[in-house]
């Protein structure tokens, strides 16, 4: 290849990362020196640890990392279960013909924003809500406060429904197409084998579908682990998620406070990072894997 | 092959489990009265509708600035993702692995981290409370989505393609326009999708930089969801929902329905 070809593919490149660089990298580098306590404009140049320190220490810190990984943790998993369940049942669908309008419908909560979603939830969920109005209806509850709070919860119960219902599909869009590959054809011989349908979905389909699987679920732990609209919106005040926590400290004014919230961003970045890399790997080595 | 088969009432359960969310906030926004036991509204109003669309809401322009922001942030990241997508699918380059790196990355941290630390030198060079901020920060999160949308696409064409097109004398320009470009199609209607999608739900990073002077429609109904007015929150919720599922049904109609049109769909 020529000296001319390789500049021109570098030159093609070089908007997109002059972009990220200074935008995504320029802001990172920004935060994490602030996070160091650097602010030269108020005569602060010299980089501390001790708001990382200050930030490890804080009750409020552990509090709101234990829910933040509670929350992230269940609502990858129950997104997951739900999501295998959808990508089954589209398959086993679309098996013998085709609906394209049933992927089409799967879409549909894709699209709706996380703060539209977290308020649907609200409504259905809450004390006066759809669910308990229901529960009033057939004798269950006698009066709004018997319903369990699920919304604004301290548990976080809230979030992780929002997050189940809005994430199981993208799981499920993840999944879907490694299971169209496999064709009817595979089921045929299964069952010529002798292999019952659950045979066939646990020793054929599931298996198929580990890599996506585990990819799609990492990213949705990475997102609920690091997201602030819908738990600003169905969390509770004490403990709020560590974006929410971080994003309070930043808004509160000080310039201490402000190093100590980009303080626990750093920490969170680096987890996500971390997550962000193993998705990565496992994403590129099945991809590069192939089918076979 | 009848033992493969799930029966009917699964598949609609499952559609209604999806449907179910967004039926109390249409019985909030149109119900008259709608106190705790009721299940169904006593009488109906569109006293709720008429306060998100009166003439002093900001409701319309909210959803201008939403769009606008939108494709501003579109337009910029489908011209710089498309020859950065096609350079790292085709273009052998040197450390490829570690630039394809730097560019996804943004896919996994949380975009208020980078937020919050460009937020003081935004304040310095006056972009705060500008559309162009809140442009600027809207790329990041999204770019990597058209990236790795148009590298898929590129990955997906075969190389042999281009080269007949050279052979028969095709120029750059109209290899990229009537061969390149066709074929980009679905990729490109996924990546412009996900980009406005992206920039449209933006909440806490719009509020940061935008300081409340742009405001975007999560940025105006925010309140109302907050403990507000339950059916104008409800109502603004649909509106919400509503505009983001036009946008995405007018998109692929308009990406996809063109080339089909002209006989080129395979997709």
């Amino acid at each position: 290849m020529s000296m001319w070809r390789r500049n021109k593919y570098a030159l093609f490149v070089l908007p997109a990362f002059l972009l990220t660089i200074t935008l995504f990298f320029g802001g990172l580098a920004d935060g994490l020196l602030k996070s160091f306590g650097y602010f030269p404009a108020i005569g602060q140049d010299t980089l501390r640890l001790s708001f990382y320190q200050q930030a490890l220490a804080e009750r409020a810190f552990q509090d709101s990392l234990f829910l933040n990984l509670r929350v992230a943790l269940l609502s990858t998993i129950f997104a997951s279960i739900l999501g295998i369940t959808l990508a089954l049942v589209l398959y086993a669908f679309q098996l013998r013909s085709k609906r394209p309008w049933l992927l089409r419908l799967l879409q549909l909560p894709l699209t709706i924003p996380h703060l539209a979603a977290g308020y649907f939830m609200v409504l259905v969920f809450s004390q006066s809500g759809l669910m308990a109005r229901l529960a009033y209806a057939v004798g269950w509850i006698d009066a709004p406060a018997e319903f369990p709070v699920i919304v604004n919860d301290a548990f976080g119960w809230g979030m992780v429904v929002t997050y189940a219902w809005k994430e199981a599909p993208f799981v499920a869009l993840l999944l879907y197409p490694v299971l169209a590959r496999i064709g009817s054809g595979w089921y045929d011989t299964a069952r010529i084998y002798g292999a019952r349908p659950w045979n066939y979905i646990s020793t054929i389909l599931l298996p198929a579908i580990r890599p996506a699987l585990l990819t799609a679920s990492l990213i949705v732990f990475v997102y609920t682990l690091t997201a602030f609209e819908v738990p600003y919106l169905l969390g509770v005040t004490y403990p709020a998620t560590l974006p929410v926590y971080a994003y309070q400290l930043y808004t509160s004014g000080n310039f201490e406070d402000r190093s100590q919230a980009l303080a626990i961003f750093w920490l969170l970045t680096v987890v996500t990072l971390l997550f962000g890399w193993i998705a990565y790997r496992f994403y590129r080595k099945s991809y590069d894997r192939g089918w076979e | 092959m009848r033992s493969l088969r799930v029966p009917y009432s699964v598949l609609i359960l499952l559609c209604f489990l999806f449907v179910i969310p967004f039926i109390p906030a249409l019985l909030a926004s149109l119900g008259g009265v709608w106190r705790f036991p009721l299940v169904i509204p006593e009488g109906w109003s569109f006293r709720a509708w008429e306060a998100v669309f009166r003439e002093n809401s900001g409701t319309l322009s909210a959803i201008w600035t939403s769009l606008w922001i939108a494709l501003c942030v579109t337009v910029i990241n489908v011209l710089v993702s498309v020859p950065a997508a096609y350079a790292l699918v085709r273009g052998n380059l040197r450390y490829r692995a570690a630039i394809e790196a730097i560019l996804l990355a943004p896919i996994f941290v949380p975009a208020l981290a980078v937020v919050m630390g460009i937020h003081l030198t935004f304040l310095r060079l006056g972009l705060t409370e500008t559309v162009l901020g809140v442009v600027l920060v809207h790329l990041a999160p999204s770019m990597p989505y058209v990236i790795r949308a148009a590298m898929i696409s590129f990955e997906t064409m075969n190389r042999e393609t281009e080269q007949a097109a050279q052979l028969l004398g095709a120029g750059p320009w109209s290899r990229f326009l009537f061969v390149i470009l066709p074929h980009l199609r679905a990729g490109l209607v996924a990546g412009v999708t996900l980009s406005m999608l992206i920039s449209l739900s933006q909440y806490s990073v719009t509020l940061l930089i935008g300081g409340g002077q742009v405001v975007t429609l999560p940025i105006l109904l925010f309140p109302y969801i907050s403990g507000g007015d339950t059916s104008i929150g409800s109502a603004y919720t649909l509106v919400f929902s509503a505009v983001a599922l036009l946008l995405v049904i007018s998109l692929d109609v308009a990406l996809r329905g063109h080339y089909k049109k002209k006989g080129r769909s395979r997709v």
